[in-house]
């Protein structure tokens, strides 16, 4: 917007000069800040959506998992709002020293941030894999979590143990509930034996092997298989009731709920044996699932995001004159700290 | 205003120190310093609901939610006014801000009638689900169910050990108990 000084016409008056345009900038920040600040705006109605949503569908559910059951560890999402605090400080002493045309501290800051970011980032891997690790993923199919214990839960632990026995490569125990004993203590006994007699033993017991089928190329299964198809045969016997007091201790078996807050692990067979990967219940989980990986995926992409460019910034030489680029990145890196503040207590404290 | 950069550019490590040596930001950077003192403060602040120095007569959950968002919009008001400098910025920051914030909260209140109203129904409206659809969904009494059934389990193994024998008496006679405690919890 231009303002035109005022132009004298008068006869007498001959100042000779041409009149004066004198532009004034619409706000009184370089161009860069003021997009910067746009486009946060934008982002805060992105984050204000998911979180939203969180809040609305948390609220609005008919139960949610407490944070012990989800395998949360509120000391680790405070150590990681710490480190995220850390970085807001660092980034803002680079852009004083950028200011004050110390260029090399500058550049030390900046990686001091982009090595909190990474600190960060692998806080979160190490929090997702725990996640995976006991079955809890965002979907289907490799979600293993049901929200009760009924027969849908029975079927899949049924499915995932027929999966298990063949890939051990063991017969399922055959199917009445009072004669499967019978063959899993023969497979007792048969783990008792020496493993050159095993694939004799076992063709004796007549259920477990399958010797007949694969004469030369099989190796006769090992102890480790034969206890592995116990415990599996067992977990499939247990889950073909259909009352649910059965499958709530079933699932009490593979995953107990933790009973409190102070002992995150309570141990169940999914965690004593890591290769049986059975279905677990968490009323509420993957509601919860869903939100949580949501919620903490974008802010780990917007994260990401923010060390690629602390890591080409590195490239380059700061001074007073260009450390508005110092500033602009800041600001995208305090709201990425800001989204982490209101984050961590609605997800691991509320 | 600045200093020479030749003296202070191998500065180096010794910079989170340095508000003493730094120039026209003297009182600035000691400013960031007790910010992020204020901001581990608070962090710590949030766990207070949760030990046993929370005054027990303000216990309610609304309470202490209250309180943590207090805390986090504290924490977000000191991140945003100092590290992000918008205490010092001209009016343009209320255009910015303003408008945004009115637009999250008014957002979140949306969607109160809508999905937050899907389930439970608020004042004569929604709770639509069908009573078949709710057998699918998870409640609170298969919680308490899983509770006593990992209470009845953990009854019969002290240490967890691996592997079951099926048959054994004890077995079944644990399993008895952990079922009548279940069938209480669900009926």
């Amino acid at each position: 917007m231009a303002t035109l000084a005022p132009s004298h016409h008068d006869t007498h008056e001959h100042h000779g000069h041409p009149p004066k345009l004198v532009y004034q900038p619409a706000l009184p920040i370089p161009n860069g800040k003021l997009f910067m600040w746009l486009f946060l705006s934008t982002e805060i109605m992105f984050f204000a959506a998911l979180i939203g949503v969180f809040i609305v569908i948390r609220f609005g559910a008919v139960v949610w998992p407490a944070t012990h059951e989800v395998h949360l560890s509120e000391p680790i999402g405070a150590f990681n709002t710490f480190v995220l605090i850390l970085s807001s400080v660092s980034i803002v002493l680079a852009l004083e020293f950028a200011k004050g045309n110390q260029g090399a501290t500058a550049k030390m800051w900046l990686a001091v941030t982009l090595a909190l970011g990474c600190v960060f980032l692998g806080v979160k891997a190490y929090e997702y894999n725990a996640k995976f690790q006991h079955g809890i993923y965002p979907w289907y199919p490799h979600s293993r979590v049901h929200e009760r214990p009924d027969v849908y839960f029975g079927s899949a632990v049924r499915a995932r143990g027929n999966e298990l026995l063949a890939e051990l490569k063991v017969q399922p125990a055959q199917p009445s509930p009072a004669g499967a004993s019978q063959p899993t203590e023969g497979a007792a006994e048969g783990a008792a034996e020496t493993e050159t007699q095993a694939s004799e033993k076992q063709a004796e017991s007549g259920a477990e092997a399958e010797a007949p089928s694969k004469p030369a190329a099989a190796e006769p299964p090992s102890e480790e298989a034969v206890r592995r198809a116990g415990i599996v045969s067992d977990l499939i016997d247990q889950a073909k009731s259909t009352k649910e007091t059965d499958l709530a201790l079933l699932a009490a078996k593979i995953m107990p709920m933790p009973l409190s807050e102070s002992h995150a692990h309570a141990g169940g067979l999914n965690e004593e044996e890591s290769w049986l990967k059975m279905p677990v219940v968490i009323p509420g989980g993957n509601m919860w699932a869903s939100t949580y990986f949501l919620l903490t995926g974008f802010h780990a992409i917007h994260v990401i995001v923010g060390l690629i460019v602390f890591a080409i910034m590195l490239t380059m030489q700061f001074n007073a004159a260009n450390a508005g680029i110092i500033e602009n990145v800041g600001l995208y890196w305090h709201f990425v700290d800001l989204v982490w503040i209101f984050l961590f207590p609605l997800l691991y404290l509320f | 205003m600045s200093h020479a950069p030749s003296a202070h550019d191998d500065h180096g490590g010794h910079g989170q120190h340095g508000h003493e040596h730094a120039s026209h930001d003297h009182g600035g950077l000691a400013k960031y310093i007790y910010v992020f003192v204020a901001l581990c403060f608070l962090t710590t602040l949030s766990f207070l609901t949760y030990s046993e120095y929370w005054p027990k007569s303000l216990g309610s959950h609304e309470v202490k939610r209250l309180f943590m968002m207090a805390v986090s919009c504290t924490k977000a008001m000191l991140v945003i006014l100092f590290f992000m400098h918008v205490k010092y910025e001209a009016n343009w920051k209320y255009v910015l801000t303003i408008p945004a914030s009115m637009m999250s909260i008014f957002l979140m209140l949306a969607l109160v009638p809508d999905v937050g109203a899907r389930v439970h129904g608020m004042f004569g409206y929604g709770g639509k689900y069908s009573a078949e659809r709710m057998e699918y969904v998870g409640k609170r009494r298969d919680v308490d169910a899983m509770i006593a059934a990992t209470k009845a389990v953990t009854e019969q193994h002290g240490d967890h050990e691996a592997g079951h024998e099926p048959g054994s008496v004890e077995e079944a006679e644990a399993v008895q108990k952990g079922e009548a405690e279940v069938e209480k919890k669900i009926k």
